[in-house]
């Protein structure tokens, strides 16, 4: 008699079941965390966008003048302007949204798909367009 | 204190408390600032616009900064 309950008891049990993962609020989080950091890095990459900008139309206004040699100018009469919007801050976003991009790839399990990239492209944008800017300040 | 001070919409950071809003109004006012200062030292109009928006486009990376670090909800 006492089998037959237990065998009841057994059949009547759920499986335990949890509807909010951990791991789901870890990597939405971190997704949400990600978009920040690439809004914060898309206005600190405004600045030396906005002098590459001018440095290009001065190029094209000023005859006999490029823009690196324009970018060459700007080093040497405001050096600490240029090595901190054109060294440092790139370099500085670079490495914190490759970081970024990593923690979302490890927490989603290392996906090979188009929805990854889809939750990352304004961060892979962010690397493209410093190293772009790291480029143009190496010339 | 309460975070966050701030919510993200888009590109930008909209302040959600007082002191969110306070941080707002001081950005603001410093560029109104600079803009008089920059008026006043600059020999013609795009002279001005072109120093006012390079002042506008640190003092809007500064603040984003200020909103990120104080947006951050601590997890539980």
């Amino acid at each position: 008699m006492e089998t037959q309950n237990f065998e009841k008891q057994l059949t009547e049990m759920e499986k335990p079941e949890i509807h909010n993962l951990k791991h789901e609020d870890i990597l939405s989080g971190a997704i949400i965390n990600a978009k920040d950091k690439s809004v914060v890095s898309w206005w600190w990459l405004c600045v030396p966008i906005f002098i590459l900008l001018m440095l290009m139309m001065k190029s094209t206004f000023m005859p006999g003048t490029t823009l690196i040699s324009n970018m060459h100018d700007l080093e040497s009469k405001q050096k600490l302007i240029s090595v901190a919007f054109f060294l440092v801050s790139p370099l500085i976003l670079i490495i914190i949204n490759v970081l970024t991009i990593r923690k979302i790839h490890f927490l989603s399990g290392s996906p090979k798909s188009l929805s990854f990239l889809e939750a990352v492209w304004f961060n892979i944008l962010i690397i493209a367009v410093s190293a772009f800017i790291l480029i143009i300040y190496s010339l | 204190m309460n975070f966050p001070w701030f919510k993200r919409i888009g590109i930008f950071f909209i302040p959600s408390t007082i002191a969110g809003w306070l941080i707002l109004i001081a950005g603001l006012a410093f560029a109104v600032y600079s803009f008089i200062d920059i008026d006043s030292r600059s020999h013609s109009v795009s002279d001005t616009l072109m120093n006012f928006v390079f002042m506008c486009l640190i003092i809007g990376a500064v603040y984003s900064l200020i909103a990120f670090t104080t947006s951050r909800v601590k997890r539980k």
